[in-house]
C-alpha cells in the first residue's frame, strides 16, 4: 500500500472510530490531499502512521511511554511543514 | 570495477538509510534523553519509532528492543546478563551449537570460567543443529540455550521451529543471535518462544556500531538480566550510556526497508543464485550450502586443491569474496564450522563464500569460473 494511502486510511480510523480530535485530523487531512509537497519526506509520513497507529490520549500519564500522544503528533506535523 | 560479493560480512548501506542518518548528524542532533526541548524530543520521538520498526519485523511490543553497539555486545548481554541469575539459582549449564558465531562461543566460554558448564551441540552435514542431539543434552539445571538463526558462513537456516517445540516445556532461557538472518528470513524468529534475539544494523544495509538485543517476555516476565556496564539508565538500564541517535534511525529505516521490500529483495537475490549455482556447477565443486536450507544471499562451495587465500586473491580485480567470518578470516585458520560439518581438511581449506544482495550490481559469472578454471588447471586438480 502506498504511504500516503496507508497515512489516509489510519487517519480516517483514528479520526471517526478514535479519538483523534477534529483539530489534529485536519492538519493530516491538508498532508494527505497535497502528497507532491511532501515528496522525499517518507521518514516523516511512517513516522506519522505510526504515531497514529499507537495514539493515546493518555500516552504521557503512566510511568512508562509506549503511545504517542497529539505533542509527538503535533511535533512530527510541524517537522513535515519545515 | 571488482563487484562486492561479501555481504554476509557486511553489507552496503542502502541509500534512504544514508540519509535519514544524515538528517539526525546536520539537523536534528538532540540527545534523546533530554526531551525537554524541541531537539531533545524529536531525538527521543526517532529512537521511540526506530524501536517500533525492528519490534514490527519480530512482532513484539517496542519496549521489548534495547539498543546496543551491534550483535556481539548484544550477544554478550544476553550470555553474561544471566550469570548472577544462574548462579543464585544453582542453574549453571549452557548450550551452544558448534557452528556458533565467536560473539557466542567466547561469552560461553567466560561463563565457564565462573563455574558454568557448557555443552556443544552437534550439526548434520547440512550444517543444520541435530534437534535429538539438543533434546538429550537438556537438563533441570539448564539455565540458558543460544542458537543462530542463521549461519554466517554457510547461510544455512537453522531448525528453529523444532528447537521451539522441543523447548516447549523446559524453562531454560532461549537466545536467538539472528545476525545473518535478522530482515532476510523474516517468520522463524517470531515465535514467542525465543526469550531473546541479538540482531545488527550493518547486516542488513544499515548503519556500523549498532544493534539490539530484543527481549521477549514468557508468563509475564522478561529475561531477568543484569546490565554488564554502568552509568545510566537508559534502556532499562541494561545498556547505559547517550544513544546514538543517527545510528539508531538508521537501524529503524533499515527494519522498514526489510519488511516493505522484503519480496523484491527475495526475488533479486535469488535469480542471482541461480545464475551463480548454474555458472560454478562448471567447476564441480563440493556445496557448503545446500539451496533448500540456505538464505538465497549465499553460496559457500569448497574446490579442493585451490587454497581459499590463492583464489580470494585470483578474483580480486573482478570479484571480493572471502572464505570463513569476518571476524576470523584474518587468522586465516580453516574454518571450524564446515570442520563441524565434516568436511575434509582438502574441504576447509578450499571454502570460498559468495554472498551478495539486492544492491548488487551484476556479475560476470563467465569470469569468475575462468579464473578459477585456470588456477585448479595450475594446481593439477
Amino acid at each position: 500500500m502506498d504511504l500516503f494511502t496507508e497515512l489516509e486510511k489510519v487517519t480516517r480510523h483514528e479520526h471517526e472510530h478514535g479519538e483523534l480530535p477534529d483539530w489534529l485530523a485536519e492538519p493530516i487531512y491538508t498532508v494527505i490531499s497535497n502528497p507532491h509537497h511532501y515528496q522525499g519526506k517518507d521518514y516523516l509520513i511512517e513516522m506519522l502512521i505510526d504515531q497514529l497507529n499507537e495514539y493515546d490520549v493518555y500516552a504521557e500519564a503512566g510511568c512508562c511511554r509506549w503511545a504517542s500522544d497529539h505533542e509527538d503528533i503535533k511535533r512530527t506535523l510541524g517537522k513535515l511543514n519545515q | 570495477m571488482t563487484v562486492y560479493l561479501d555481504c554476509a560480512s557486511t553489507t552496503p548501506t542502502e541509500p534512504s538509510v544514508a540519509e535519514v542518518m544524515r538528517r539526525f548528524i546536520d539537523v536534528d542532533y538532540g540527545n534523546a534523553a533530554s526531551p525537554i526541548h524541541d531537539y531533545g524530543t524529536f531525538a527521543r520521538m526517532a529512537v521511540d519509532h526506530a524501536r517500533g520498526q525492528i519490534a514490527k519485523l519480530v512482532k513484539v511490543r517496542r519496549d521489548a528492543v534495547i539498543f546496543t553497539s551491534g550483535a556481539t555486545e548484544a550477544n554478550n548481554l544476553a550470555i553474561l546478563g544471566l550469570r548472577q541469575y544462574g548462579t543464585q539459582t544453582a542453574r549453571r549449564h549452557v548450550i551452544c551449537s558448534a557452528i556458533e558465531h565467536k560473539a557466542v562461543l567466547e561469552p560461553l566460554e567466560a561463563l565457564t570460567q565462573s563455574g558454568f558448564e557448557m555443552t556443544l551441540i552437534p550439526v548434520d552435514s547440512d550444517g543444520r543443529i541435530i534437534v535429538d542431539k539438543l533434546q538429550r543434552a537438556m537438563r533441570p539445571d539448564t539455565l540458558l540455550v543460544s542458537t543462530m538463526q542463521v549461519n554466517n558462513e554457510t547461510g544455512v537456516k537453522q531448525p528453529l521451529t523444532e528447537i521451539a517445540e522441543m523447548l516447549s516445556e523446559h524453562h531454560a532461557y532461549w537466545h536467538v543471535d539472528a545476525a545473518q538472518g535478522f530482515g532476510k528470513e523474516l517468520e522463524s524468529i517470531t515465535h514467542p518462544r525465543i526469550d531473546m534475539i541479538s540482531i545488527s544494523g550493518h547486516k542488513i544495509y544499515g548503519p556500523k556500531g549498532v544493534g539490539a538485543l530484543i527481549t521477549r517476555k514468557r508468563n509475564g516476565q522478561s529475561p531477568p538480566l543484569k546490565q554488564l556496564i554502568y552509568g545510566g539508565d537508559q534502556e532499562r538500564g541494561l545498556r547505559p550510556g547517550t544513544l546514538p541517535v543517527p545510528l539508531i534511525a538508521g537501524l529503524g529505516e533499515a527494519a522498514r526497508c526489510a519488511l516493505r521490500r522484503h519480496e523484491e529483495r527475495l526475488a533479486k537475490v535469488t535469480s542471482i543464485r541461480t545464475r551463480a549455482l548454474a555458472a560454478l556447477a562448471e567447476l564441480n565443486p563440493v556445496i557448503n550450502s545446500p539451496a533448500a536450507q540456505s538464505l538465497p544471499h549465499y553460496i559457500n562451495i569448497s574446490l579442493p586443491g585451490i587454497p581459499s587465500a590463492t583464489a580470494i586473491e585470483a578474483l580480486a580485480g573482478t570479484v571480493a569474496v572471502s572464505s570463513t567470518s569476518a571476524c576470523t578470516s584474518h587468522t586465516m585458520a580453516p574454518s571450524y564450522v564446515l570442520k563441524a560439518m565434516g568436511r575434509s581438511e582438502a574441504e576447509t581449506t578450499s571454502a570460498l563464500r559468495f554472498s551478495w544482495c539486492h544492491l548488487t550490481e551484476d556479475v560476470d559469472w563467465g569470469a569468475v569460473v575462468a579464473i578459477l578454471q585456470k588456477l585448479r588447471q595450475h594446481t593439477g586438480h
